[in-house]
């Protein structure tokens, strides 16, 4: 045990008399991008987590075949062409062409597309208010 | 001396194959005993799971398919009778272009999909098959069992004219394809919808 201990302090002393940087900086730099990324997660989540549940969300999503329609990332089998694909659906300007993105408003194109763009293929698939929170929040998880 | 009998009578590959052996069949009792494998169709397939028996179907089809050349019958009255068989037999479980399936489809597992750009993804032969001969453990009916080869052929026609209806026009469509009653007469091919007209010149 001792001896190990001193091999790595024989080893920190030779790299610093050889020039090689104190890996402790990268280590400490890493620590910081790890927990930057980590908090935007958590931010990105959160705002998610206030309009529903996008676990949920997911598999309302595959339940409603939605994806027979979209190409949308993160849900099996989700490769349609009919409709838009959903990619990056949380930096999209606006819903169907029409509406201003925003929570309340994708929530509402949900629950009637027609009413928003009539003659609008995409169906009415009768979601509940839950449901369609939990679609939206999991839609706006597609940074 | 034992030891080397024994070397002889388990070569490497015997014991490997018996490992094997061993290994299949446990895994095999956990699969039939159920603890393993949840066949509730309220919980999804795992994604693997999922992706490979997915593409085991596309390939059956693709498969399958390919040897009997089906002309393309996109004929007037062929697609008034498809459209009429569609909206009596598909329509609960696949939807329409502006038409939901039925509430209970959402639960069933693999759910369902629209069929709006299928022709896209299938070639008409390949749709017949699918259409005719079902797909197993599903609940995608073989159709050809209850169905004339005619009426197939002509709901494969329909299909692969879907994605030019507008929702009224499919409204429209459905309208006309209920049975007709004592007092309203409906009768399919009534009233002719634009797009079929423009479908029916031979091209
Ligand atoms: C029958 C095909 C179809 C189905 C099923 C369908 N959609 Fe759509 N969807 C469309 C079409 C077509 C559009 C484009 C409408 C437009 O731009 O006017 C669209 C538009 C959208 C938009 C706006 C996209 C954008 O780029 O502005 C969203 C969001 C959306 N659909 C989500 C869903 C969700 C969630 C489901 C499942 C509950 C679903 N769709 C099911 C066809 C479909
Ligand atoms: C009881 C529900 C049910 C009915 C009714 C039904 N289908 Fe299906 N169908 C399914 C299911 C489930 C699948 C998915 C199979 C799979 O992905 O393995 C499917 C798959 C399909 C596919 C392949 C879709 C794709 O791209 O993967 C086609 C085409 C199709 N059905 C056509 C029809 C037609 C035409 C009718 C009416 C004659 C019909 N189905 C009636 C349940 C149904």
């Amino acid at each position: 045990m001792a001896r190990s201990r001193n091999a790595f302090r024989v080893e920190d002393a030779d790299r610093r008399r050889t020039g090689v940087p104190d890996c402790r900086a990268i280590r400490l730099a890493l620590a910081v991008c790890v927990a930057a990324i980590g908090l935007a997660g958590c931010q990105r989540s959160a705002a998610a987590d206030r309009i529903g549940d996008p676990r949920a969300g997911a598999i309302a999503i595959d339940r409603m075949a939605c994806g027979s329609c979209h190409r949308i990332p993160g849900i099996e089998e989700a490769d349609g062409s009919v409709g838009p694909p959903l990619a990056h659906f949380a930096s999209r300007q606006m819903i169907a062409g029409v509406l201003a993105n925003s929570p309340q408003a994708l929530v509402r194109y949900l629950e009637a597309p027609q009413e928003v763009v009539a003659g609008n293929v995409m169906p009415n698939e009768g979601l509940g208010d839950r449901q369609a929170r939990d679609i939206a929040a999991y839609l706006y998880t597609l940074r | 001396m034992r030891s080397s009998l024994l070397r002889r009578l388990f070569p490497g590959w015997l014991l490997g194959m018996f490992t094997a052996a061993l290994l299949a069949g446990v895994f095999g009792a956990l699969l039939l005993s159920g603890l393993i494998f949840d066949t509730s169709a309220s919980s999804q397939h795992s994604k693997t799971f999922a992706w490979a028996i997915h593409l085991t179907m596309i390939h059956s089809v693709r498969e399958r398919a390919g040897r009997q050349e089906r002309p393309d019958a996109a004929r007037h009255a062929s697609l008034l009778n498809g459209a009429a068989a569609y909206a009596r037999d598909c329509v609960a479980c696949h939807g329409g272009p502006g038409a939901a399936r039925a509430p209970w489809v959402s639960a069933m597992l693999p759910t369902p999909p629209y069929l709006l750009d299928s022709s896209s993804r299938w070639s008409r032969a390949e749709l017949y098959r699918l259409v005719h001969d079902g797909v197993k453990m599903s609940g995608m009916p073989a159709w050809g069992e209850i169905e004339p080869d005619q009426t197939i052929s002509d709901i494969v026609s329909f299909v692969q004219q879907m994605p030019k209806l507008s929702p009224t026009e499919f409204a429209r469509l459905r309208q006309q394809a209920r049975p007709a009653t004592p007092d309203s007469p409906t009768a399919i091919g009534a009233q002719e919808p634009s797009t079929f007209s423009s479908a029916s010149s031979p091209s």
